[in-house]
């Protein structure tokens, strides 16, 4: 198998930014402290000589497909589609399983591939990076542990606790972890701390694990995990003949809706990104930031749509750590802006429910995070009604981190 | 140039001394102690710096960071931090320069021309703002405005930044440089004189702008050290850490002065 080659297509300028063409609006650039300016530079040149390196290029995809095993299979669920009217009245669903992976989610695609360009190219001996679920975190230490890379780990007290066997795996892999009590305690003081903690080691490199950050990060990012999209498309059109009619991601920063959309956004593929409404959107305990009408901010190196409290970066409240960043990556809020990218939202307990109906019909334990999206895309098909359309869901991650939350929660509601 | 650094940095210059300019963060503890620690400060600083909080920082040590989340628990925002400086300088009846610290997020969304029209109003005599790259459309506007109504837009540079980088930060640098002593978070480490000598000399080869050096000093000695080769040092997270340890204790601000005092012997720059 080889992993179909990478065609940029919607470049931000020079500067790191998207512009949307009718507000003028910008969206990225690179808003840190001059100290980690030229690191930042080095990093957009080694992206730039790798993927442009033939033999890293090699090196790289065989280690995606041998290691992450990243050519996942693409599953029809009829289980489904039979409960919202069968594939006569709504079309065909399929999920493309990248819960299957390597370390369980869409994140090992991302995190090795820029460690295998740090450690390759970079030439760096060490990485920092931030984690919410711990999904990223995992895959960076795996990756660091088969380069032979140091790893720093930087992690919210909260998301601690909530995400202890991914915090426990990372550990194992030999990962050092930084517990961080700032602010929220979660994913957000945790890129901060991350950060941080570059300005004091400019010699290691960090690794976003979103599409988030400072120039080149956001770019960087779904480039490595547009891999996923990639296969997914290619996969796709062997099977139904055409690509597909929708696509419906979870949105949290926005990695994984852009490792799946990025390769279709030139397709007539119908996008929806879901984000998590948390308790409600009404009640403003939520983690959705572009349907909780987010305006836009300047955080962590990059200016997109953020939760705001005043000038303060606000909580963003929801059962899935995965989820729980106050802002989306720039290019995600571009596309939202120019109207490429639709949104919907699931809250807690539709996807709490989403799990258990996920383990007991569908035999699969998915992932809290693709929960919300596999119950906004089966409200989305089923209002559709269209028999001819083939749907795409973005089965993005396993459950086991979830298991003992979700065991009890079972329990209680028996 | 700004007239009140102008005017600091030629008494300094005449006095054969370099200038002591202080960091605090805006109502921290809360808004009425601040007050008073920041006129403490006018007493012994010949500038002082007031940090607008911002609670996702990327380039502050913990002690900095737990300022600002002191200072937002007691209310902080940008319209009373503005409103903490006018009322200060209106008390202290001197020139003290006073510069607000902050991170572009606030500014942002202040606004920036009404950011600027604040600053003017509230008595506010430069800025500086840690994560406001040259290439951002906002630091291309902020640049402009703050030039309109003279006040210093005090920009920051580090010992990994090349002589490029320097030159382009100076176009829009004024009243004075910041020059950041080490590769690490503020006050997280010793003043790296190495650095300082190595950037001045870069800065020194393309303009004659006054030169703040920050990060790391802490002490007398420190103090003395940079100013051998800079007009100015900065000191943050010593106050700082005076406040968080002393915060409810009514010597605070007296604990603040005699720490300011001491340092202020090591501004001579005769030998």
């Amino acid at each position: 198998m080889k992993i179909p080659p990478f065609k940029e297509i919607n470049p931000p300028n020079k500067n790191g930014y998207w512009i949307n063409p009718k507000t003028k609006e910008s969206y990225g650039g690179q808003y840190i402290s001059p100290l980690l300016i030229p690191n930042l530079q080095k990093v957009e040149k080694c992206f730039e000589k790798a993927i442009k390196d033939k033999k890293f290029m090699k090196g790289l995809e065989e280690k995606l497909l041998t290691f992450i095993g990243v050519n996942t299979p693409i599953l029809r669920s009829t289980e489904l589609e039979n409960l919202i009217g069968g594939a006569r009245k709504v079309g065909k669903i399929y999920l493309k399983r990248t819960d299957l992976h390597h370390d369980s989610s869409h994140k090992p695609v991302n995190s090795f591939s820029s460690c295998y360009m740090a450690k390759h190219i970079f030439k760096a001996k060490k990485i920092i990076c931030e984690t919410g679920a711990s999904m990223h975190s995992r895959s960076v230490a795996a990756a660091c542990a088969m380069l032979k890379m140091d790893c720093e780990v930087h992690i919210g007290a909260v998301d601690a606790e909530k995400v202890s066997l991914n915090k426990d795996i990372s550990e194992l892999y030999g990962a050092k972890i930084v517990v961080v009590h700032d602010s929220t305690k979660s994913l957000l003081p945790a890129m901060a701390s991350a950060l941080r903690s570059w300005q004091s080691n400019p010699d290691a490199m960090y690794v976003v694990g979103s599409v988030a950050g400072p120039s080149p990060y956001p770019r960087m990012v779904r480039t490595w995990a547009s891999v996923i999209g990639r296969i997914a498309k290619q996969q796709f059109k062997q099977i139904t003949g055409k690509v597909p009619s929708t696509l419906f991601c979870v949105c949290g920063g926005g990695s994984n809706l852009m490792s799946m959309a990025y390769p279709l956004l030139k397709d007539k593929t119908e996008i929806f990104a879901v984000e998590s409404a948390g308790e409600g959107i009404p009640t403003g305990r939520h983690g959705a930031t572009i349907l909780g009408g987010s305006k836009m901010g300047i955080l962590l190196g990059f200016k997109s749509k953020v939760v705001m409290k005043s000038a303060q970066i606000a909580e963003s409240l929801t059962e899935a750590s995965g989820l729980d960043f106050a802002a989306v990556g720039p290019e995600v809020a571009y596309l939202h802006d120019i109207g490429k990218i639709k949104f919907r939202s699931t809250t807690d307990m539709e996807a709490k429910k989403t799990f258990l109906m996920c383990c007991e019909k569908l035999g699969i334990v998915p992932a809290i995070e693709a929960c919300y999206v596999i119950n906004a895309a089966i409200k989305e098909i089923k209002k559709r009604k269209n028999p001819r359309e083939n749907h795409l869901i973005h089965l993005c991650g396993s459950g086991e981190s979830n298991v003992a939350r979700m065991i009890k929660f079972k329990r209680e509601n028996e | 140039m700004n007239k009140n650094f102008q005017e600091m940095f030629a008494k300094a210059k005449q006095e054969k001394r370099g200038s002591l300019i202080g960091f605090a963060t805006g109502m921290d503890p809360n808004y009425k102690t601040s007050k008073k620690i920041l006129i403490e400060m006018s007493k012994h600083c010949g500038a002082v710096e007031v940090g607008i909080p911002f609670n996702t920082s990327t380039s502050d040590s913990a002690t900095i960071m737990d300022a600002n989340m002191r200072a937002i628990k007691a209310g902080a925002n940008t319209e009373k931090i503005f409103k903490l400086i006018k009322e200060v300088k209106s008390e202290i009846k001197n020139n003290v320069p006073f510069l607000i610290m902050t991170y572009m997020n606030p500014v942002y969304r202040y606004s920036i021309k009404k950011f600027a029209k604040k600053c003017k109003t509230s008595n506010v005599d430069g800025l500086i703002i840690v994560d406001s790259n040259n290439n951002s459309p906002e630091d291309k506007e902020l640049s402009k405005e703050l030039k309109k109504i003279n006040v210093a837009y005090v920009k920051l540079v580090a010992p990994t930044n090349d002589e490029a980088f320097i030159k382009e930060t100076l176009k829009k640098c004024s009243s004075w440089i910041y020059v950041v002593s080490y590769a690490g978070l503020t006050g997280s480490k010793q003043v790296n004189l190495g650095n300082v000598k190595k950037i001045s000399k870069l800065i020194r080869k393309n303009s004659k702008i006054p030169i703040g050096v920050g990060f790391g000093i802490r002490t007398k000695s420190d103090v003395s050290k940079v100013i051998k080769i800079a007009d100015a040092t900065i000191v943050g997270s010593g106050i700082v850490d005076i406040v968080g340890k002393n915060s409810k204790n009514h010597n605070l601000t007296k604990k603040i002065g005699s720490y300011l005092k001491n340092l202020k012997k090591g501004l001579n720059k005769q030998r």
